[in-house]
């Protein structure tokens, strides 16, 4: 008898949580930011393991303080989990707007959609969601472009023949594929140059040192690597170095990074993609800022041209850009 | 009577659970959605070339023109010719023109635009593959904040280059042109916005969409 009677209440309350629980479509205050004292902008990056995020993620907050926005870093370590707490925590933060370099394509989706449905702004810088409707708007590097002309470079410097490696990225990053892609649509059509093994070394230095270590065992012989990044180029070659390759092996990378910028410079990697990512992460600041102050029309995709650097123009860059920008 | 009453409301309960709990989608939605997850490169490319292109052609420059603006004010080459998906310092152009053929290589011919002018100041890219996006940016006709990833924006391209090699370079090179020969042209061409920083730009590389040995 007791328990029966505790029964009914018991449901009516359940109810009651879950009927405020589930649906939080049309709450205002969400995202309104602070309500006192400046309004927040979240910058949550990828990884901040690699200096060229760590450029990213730094002026992209810095720009939003210049802005008069209080501005928090987030780092997802390469982790679609801790990206997704992140934005719960930015959700129930109160933040204005997300500026937001997803850790997977399509992984990524939901928490950009968690942050839309609590009337928060996301901003992608670098990367992309393979979604057009959720976020504000993406900012990205053309990796493919960027990727066909230093594919086009390498037939010239390996003069249409020759066997190489490809480090690739993280497998879930359109980045990945992209550049690959835009590399092979020029380099498969010269059957004189043989890819002999291609593996992942998820855009890190040590892990691309290590597996380029056990690629040489294999294939002592090779004459280029081509790096997804440019992390993965200079752990390629340190492999290299450490076998006393660094001489006949050419090394092509992609980022414009610092270590890199000057490796080309003392004529040891021979070419790198210079993408922007202080260009990317003030535009992507930029942006917010005006939609905060009511601008809502802006392109879903803005893709930002990456650069061809290499020994031969390297004068004109500095690390992360160009020498007459800031 | 009061079980009754305690067995409806249960139910009420269970239903009410059941809808906060459950989203229901039409399923011919989803079929549309998975459809359009599947994407023809190829076909957009076939249909971008068959029914979309010659709507802009007629927006192509004469190259003796281009050329000229190129050199004497880039920013207004830019703002009147220039299309660029997004940031670029690269800006693609439609451009036309006729001459003499000069020189015929491996990849590329040479034309002059100028019967007194004997170098070259259009390279018309003739190889067995064609990089880049020049003929899909020079157009504007494809945005690129349309497609949910960039990879498909960039396949047609490709797929666009394709065609050209097959059915613009290819039977041109069927008709064994020579040094001398005059034709007639229409592409797309890439160029910096910084190329006449320094110097001139005297030779540009243009993707040709048409060519044609001019008879006349």
């Amino acid at each position: 008898m007791a328990r029966k009677l505790l029964l009914f209440p018991t449901a009516i309350l359940l109810l009651i949580l879950l009927a405020f629980g589930c649906k939080q479509k049309g709450q205002e205050h969400v995202g309104d930011g602070a309500s006192k004292g400046k309004k927040k902008i979240a910058v949550v990056i990828s990884t901040l393991n690699n200096p060229w995020f760590v450029v990213l993620g730094n002026t992209a907050k810095e720009r939003a303080e210049q802005l008069g926005y209080e501005a928090t870093l987030f780092d997802s370590q390469n982790d679609t989990a801790k990206e997704s707490d992140h934005f719960e925590n930015i959700i129930a933060g109160g933040y204005a707007a997300i500026l937001f370099n997803p850790t997977d394509a399509d992984g990524s989706i939901a928490n950009v959609k968690k942050a839309k449905e609590a009337n928060v702004p996301t901003f992608c810088i670098d990367r992309e969601i393979n979604a057009n409707d959720v976020a504000a708007t993406q900012i990205l590097s053309d990796n493919y472009t960027g990727c066909v002309e230093l594919g086009q470079y390498f037939v010239k410097k390996m003069n249409k023949k020759g066997t190489y490696v490809e480090l690739l990225g993280i497998l879930g990053d359109n980045n990945t594929w992209n550049r690959s892609k835009g590399f092979h649509s020029v380099v498969d059509n010269y059957p004189e140059l043989k890819m002999v093994s291609q593996q992942t070394a998820e855009f890190d230095r040590t892990k691309a040192m290590e597996v380029l270590e056990s690629i040489l065992q294999a294939n002592p012989e090779i004459d280029a690597v081509f790096c997804g990044n440019d992390a993965m180029a200079m752990g390629a070659y340190q492999a290299l170095a450490a076998a006393g390759k660094a001489d006949e092996v050419m090394v092509f990378g992609f980022d414009g990074a610092k270590d890199v910028i000057d490796s080309i410079q003392e004529g040891k990697i021979v070419a790198t993609g210079m993408q922007f990512p202080k260009k990317m992460a003030r535009m992507a600041a930029e942006q917010a800022d005006e939609y905060i102050k009511g601008q809502r029309d802006f392109p879903q995709k803005v893709p930002v041209a990456v650069e061809l650097v290499t020994q031969e123009n390297i004068d004109k860059y500095t690390a992360y850009g160009r020498q007459s920008e800031p | 009577m009061k079980n009754v009453y305690q067995y409806a409301v249960a139910a009420v309960i269970v239903v009410l659970l059941g809808y906060f709990s459950l989203s229901f989608e039409n399923l011919n939605d989803v079929k549309e959605q998975r459809r359009r997850a599947t994407f023809n490169a190829a076909q957009y490319a076939r249909d971008f070339w068959d029914n979309q292109l010659f709507r802009v052609i007629d927006q192509a420059v004469e190259g003796n023109e281009l050329i000229e603006l190129f050199n004497s004010n880039m920013s207004e080459a830019i703002q009147r010719y220039g299309r660029a998906p997004g940031v670029s310092r690269n800006y693609a152009y439609l451009i036309k023109g006729q001459g003499a053929i000069l020189t015929i290589n491996d990849d590329f011919l040479e034309i002059s635009t100028r019967e007194s002018q004997r170098h070259p100041e259009i390279k018309i890219l003739t190889g067995f593959y064609i990089p880049g996006n020049a003929v899909r940016d020079a157009s504007g006709l494809i945005d690129v904040s349309t497609f949910s990833d960039t990879m498909k924006f960039n396949e047609i391209s490709g797929e666009i280059n394709k065609i050209i090699v097959k059915e613009v370079i290819q039977p041109f090179l069927d008709k064994k042109p020579k040094a001398g020969d005059p034709l007639r042209f229409l592409g797309a061409t890439r160029v910096a916005q910084d190329a006449t920083e320094e110097k001139e730009l005297q030779l540009i590389e243009v993707v040709p969409i048409r060519l044609e040995l001019d008879a006349s």
